[in-house]
């Protein structure tokens, strides 16, 4: 499903150059639960966004689904984002002018779905997940765990292939997030990829490879025995 | 998806509710301004356009030099009426009415009906045309017909109303003290602005033969305001040429036969009905006429204000773009094109102003008639939509409901849509990357946009405080004779009054609370003739234009003019009141006299006369001109007004005794009197109508950018607030970091009104070459204009930092 080669990143700063990525060659298949851990800085975050095509590599390649990222427009790489990718951000990244229900059903809005298509897979999505009785409130009324699950439900609710997670549980407390974490598990099971940063070595258990960077590189990877 | 965009940006409105009153605020009374000044100008532009076929019709003008001097009056001879069907027969309508003051507002007639005695105030002469040209819709009577024959007279519906009520008036008889007239019609004046008002017309066949042939006969005799309409088959790029290759011949005739030895030219001079409104260069014109560049200012200003409130709206959202970056950093993420975004964007803008329109509307319907009473006007809203051209209005309305909403909100989706999620979603509100350059920009373009709003106010205070002190200098200005006191009454022009004067003049004086009374033709203010005379002894007679004045023994007296040389007219001397006359100083200076006493003017045809005396200049004429030359006569027996001077202390018994006088003499007539101080201040309510809007709009645009300002240095400061308690817990003191936050507009301010001073001062010294006497533009005003925008502008800064200022920096470092 993904492919990397040679991924490099570099940060200009006024009179410095970070770099944030070096030479990172990473393969994702269908089906997979990756988790990318490493320390502050190292570049995970920056990793998960050019994944996510928010952000461009400054060299190397990236394919997704078999298309070169690098080669694709502005529009078109907005277009094979909102069809296949959904992503869930540590502080959630809720619109607060908008509803539980709405939050959710954005993406399918910017898809392109007719009305009546769009609520019964919020509805539907909303029962399943059983968030059905917040769907009238607003983000500010709801807990933190509360709104990551509806964070997730937005990022799934188009169906997408992969779900890229920046480390999801970083602002709830254990309880809610292994909630969270559960969710998506279960999610893994039904057969979405999942790319998941993260500093929590419990939530790194749910996944099947553990990839550690530091200074942009990729120094090790781990298959997950535990499971 | 519309729906989705709408919704979002309706809640984000309802959330920052201070954010959007701020706009909301500006906007709509920005646009309530806007909707008053259009239909202000729409008023004034509607002039004289509701006559059929009315661009096929002219009005004629004169201008004539007898002696070099070049004069331009509305009037002509009555004859050209007749001879312009010579010049084009069988294709023209002409029609003349006299000559009434239309500055004169007590210059009103009484009629009687059954023994009770109504006031009509414009009553006109006019032919049997003047009504197929001036097409008024007539509720009685045959507009064709009606002022044929004698002693016809053809009243608006208001008169008819006032006198008969409901009864209809067709055919009724109407009375004077001398003379009975037969109602033939009745016409409507609604919704037709022209520039020349009357409320009653008597046919010009009322008037004597004898009357008639002085007028017909005189190709000189200027009082006769002529129209007429052509045929659309004529060619009116030579109508003048035409004319006055006609006339010129029949005036040389005319003088030749009389043997008139003038030297110089009479031209006729066509203008489009719809032009007249404009034409403020003529003398005897109507007084509601207006220069077009008022209308022109005014409609500068109205784009300003608008300006203004988008400027507003550009700034906030701009400044709030920070804010929102988050928001757009995940619809990004979620899929939405950069269009979707700029679409949303404008949504919200469209909401805003569509909100703001609302609004303003609302105030407009509300402060209706408060500006009615400013301008002096019937507007409506309701009849502006409604009108013939109330299309446009609307039209104009809704499109600039999207102009608003496209330039205020285009802004802001364009800075808001390029910006690129990886950078806003990290939580913090740091933008950096490529985002930092539109974020940079849109610094820039604040302060530009601040700079306009400053600039625009700057020049508007600066030009208030000028116009201001005009107008006050023109109401301190002394004349040159003491008006104070002077209550002027309108006598009835006809003989059984002049019979019963005498008697009426001394019972006004009998009372103690008279000071002096006397009873001139002319005086000041008011309007006044121009003569021809030859000056000088017979052989080196020169031929000049004078203006003249005629008064009786008490005139001098009562104003306290003073006497430079020889003496005034005296009751003893016989000769006083048939061959000797005063003149001013300006026309010694302008005659170039040694002597002025004795200097002999002759006029043709009638009598001549003999300097005895030299009065001080007075202004007899508003201050918009210098004093000319004045030749004055005595006429003691006849008047046209009557000037009493009371005893300013008791007022109320001055006037009362008056009344009471004039009811015993004049139990026919209404007692029109004004206070001679209120009709010379009303030569200046144009211009004061003009300096009331000026500084209402002044006011608007300062209020409208200071409500900007508010809005935008709250959202900047509150930017700051992390900064502002670093420098806090770093020693910095409030008033320093109070004038930190300022400094930047505070510069602003200086630049502007650097910029903005030589352009206001041309313009304010072009405004005020239309006075003869006028105040010097003075430095400070400049520098007073400076001191009023830097304190708006700190003020305004300051009452949003002071908070920010105080609070403890624990609460901003907090995060």
């Amino acid at each position: 499903m993904i492919i990397t080669e040679g991924l490099t990143k570099v940060f200009d700063a006024e009179d410095a150059e970070t770099v944030a990525l070096k030479n990172v060659n990473l393969k994702v298949e269908k089906g997979d639960f990756i988790t990318i851990m490493g320390p502050s800085g190292c570049g995970k975050t920056t990793l998960l966004n050019i994944l996510g095509m928010i952000d461009d590599a400054d060299s190397g390649n990236y394919s997704f689904l078999g298309q070169e990222v690098s080669r694709l427009s502005e529009r078109e790489k907005t277009g094979l984002r909102k069809r296949n990718i959904g992503f869930v951000f540590q502080n959630f990244n809720l619109i607060d002018e908008l509803t539980v229900w709405e939050n959710i059903e954005l993406p399918l809005v910017y898809l392109g779905w007719k009305k009546q298509a769009r609520k019964q897979r919020v509805n539907e999505l909303m029962d399943q997940l059983q968030i059905s009785h917040r769907k009238n409130l607003f983000p500010v009324q709801l807990s933190g765990g509360q709104q990551q699950r509806v964070a997730v439900a937005r990022a799934i609710v188009a169906n997408p292939s992969l779900l890229l997670a920046d480390e999801p549980t970083g602002n709830l407390d254990s309880m809610h997030g292994e909630e969270v974490m559960n969710l998506l598990n279960d999610l893994n099971k039904n057969g979405t990829t999942i790319v998941m940063v993260t500093h929590s070595q419990r939530d790194a258990t749910f996944s099947r490879r553990i990839i550690h960077l530091f200074d942009g590189q990729i120094i090790n990877e781990n298959i997950n025995k535990l499971l | 998806m519309l729906g989705n965009f709408l919704i979002s940006g309706f809640r984000m409105l309802l959330r920052q509710r201070g954010y959007t009153f701020l706009n909301i605020a500006g906007l709509s009374l920005g646009i309530a301004v806007f909707v008053f000044i259009f239909l202000y100008i729409q008023s004034e532009v509607r002039y004289d356009r509701y006559w059929s076929d009315y661009d096929r019709v002219y009005r004629v003008s004169t201008e004539f030099s007898l002696d070099g001097k070049v004069e331009n009056a509305a009037m002509t001879p009555f004859r050209l009426a007749e001879e312009l069907q010579q010049v084009f027969p069988g294709s023209i309508l002409t029609t003349n009415t006299l000559f009434t003051d239309p500055s004169d507002v007590n210059d009103v007639y009484s009629l009687i009906y059954k023994n009770e005695v109504y006031e009509v105030p414009d009553v006109t002469i006019g032919d049997s045309m003047l009504f197929r040209i001036f097409d008024y819709e007539f509720i009685e009577g045959n507009r064709e017909t009606a002022l044929i024959k004698p002693n016809s007279m053809v009243i608006s519906s208001e008169v008819a109303k006032k006198i008969f009520g409901s009864e209809p008036a067709l055919g009724k008889e109407l009375k004077t003290s001398i003379r009975a007239y037969t109602v033939t019609g009745v016409f409507s004046k609604q919704c037709t602005p022209s520039h020349f008002v009357f409320d009653a017309v008597v046919s010009v066949s009322t008037l004597s033969e004898k009357v008639l042939a002085t007028h017909r006969n005189d190709w000189f005799r200027l009082s006769w305001y002529t129209y007429f309409k052509i045929a659309d088959t004529v060619v009116t790029a030579t109508l003048d040429k035409r004319i006055n290759n006609y006339t010129s011949e029949k005036i040389s005739a005319f003088i030749k036969e009389n043997g008139l030895q003038i030297q110089g030219y009479t031209l006729f001079k066509t203008e489009p009905i719809t032009e007249v409104h404009y034409n403020t260069s003529l003398a005897y014109d109507s007084p509601s006429n207006i220069d077009k560049s008022y209308l022109r200012i005014f409609g500068i200003i109205a784009i300003f204000i608008l300006l203004t409130a988008s400027i507003n709206y550009i700034n906030l959202a701009t400044a709030r773009s920070l804010k929102r970056a988050r928001e757009i950093g995940v619809r990004k993420v979620l899929g939405a094109f950069k269009k979707q975004l700029m679409l949303q964007y404008m949504s919200e803008s469209f909401i805003l102003t569509f909100i703001a329109f609302i609004l303003a509307l609302s105030m407009v319907e509300l402060l209706m008639p408060q500006f009615n009473a400013l301008v002096g006007k019937d507007l409506t809203l309701v009849s502006s939509l409604f009108s013939k051209d109330g299309i446009l209005f609307g039209s104009l309305l809704i499109l600039l409901i999207f102009l608003l909403s496209i330039v205020s909100g285009s802004f802001p989706a364009f800075i808001l849509s390029a910006l690129r999620p990886v950078s806003v979603l990290k939580g913090n509100n740091e933008i950096v990357g490529k985002s930092w350059k539109s974020n940079f920009s849109a610094a820039r373009l604040r302060k530009l946009l601040v700079s306009i709003q400053f600039f625009v106010s700057f020049g508007m205070i600066v030009s208030t405080l000028i116009i201001y002190q005009q107008m006050n200098f023109l109401k301190e200005h002394y004349l040159g004779f003491n008006q104070k006191g002077v209550v002027v009454i309108n006598v009835p022009q006809d003989t059984t009054y002049w019979h019963r004067a005498p008697d009426f003049l001394t019972a006004l004086r009998a009372s103690s609370l008279v000071k002096a009374v006397s009873a001139p033709v002319s005086l000041p203010g008011y309007t006044h003739g121009k003569r021809v005379f030859y000056v000088g002894d017979t052989n080196t007679a020169v031929l000049k234009t004078i203006s003249t004045y005629a008064v009786d023994y008490e005139f001098f007296k009562l104003f306290d003019i003073p006497l430079v040389d020889g003496r005034f007219f005296s009751p003893e001397l016989k000769d006083d009141t048939t061959s000797n006359l005063i003149i001013n100083q300006a026309a010694v200076e302008y005659l170039d006299l040694d002597t002025a006493i004795g200097t002999k003017f002759t006029m043709p045809q009638e009598i001549s006369g003999e300097v005895i005396g030299v009065v001080k200049d007075f202004n007899y004429s508003s201050l918009h001109k210098k004093v000319e030359p004045l030749v004055i006569f005595l006429l003691p027996k006849r008047s046209k007004y009557i000037l009493v001077k009371i005893d300013e202390e008791n007022e109320d018994e001055a006037l009362a005794h008056i009344s009471k006088t004039w009811k015993t003499f004049n139990k026919d007539y209404y007692l029109h009197s004004t206070f001679l101080n209120q009709k010379l201040e009303s030569q200046y309510s144009g211009d004061l109508k003009m300096l009331s809007l000026f500084i209402y709009f002044s006011l608007f645009v300062i209020f409208i950018s200071g409500l900007g300002l508010y809005g935008l240095s709250s959202f900047l400061i509150e930017q700051r607030s992390k900064e502002i308690g670093i420098r806090r817990v770093l020693g910095g003191s409030e008033r320093q970091i109070t004038f930190m936050l300022a400094r930047n507009y505070l510069t602003l301010v200086l630049i502007s009104g650097l910029i903005a001073t030589p352009l206001v001062y041309f313009l304010m010294n072009n405004w005020m070459n239309t006075f003869a006497y006028r105040i010097t533009i003075n430095g400070w005003d400049f520098a007073l204009g400076i001191l009023l925008t830097l304190s708006i502008a700190f003020v305004t800064v300051f009452i949003r930092s002071f908070k920010i200022v105080r609070q403890s920096p624990s609460l901003s470092l907090r995060y």
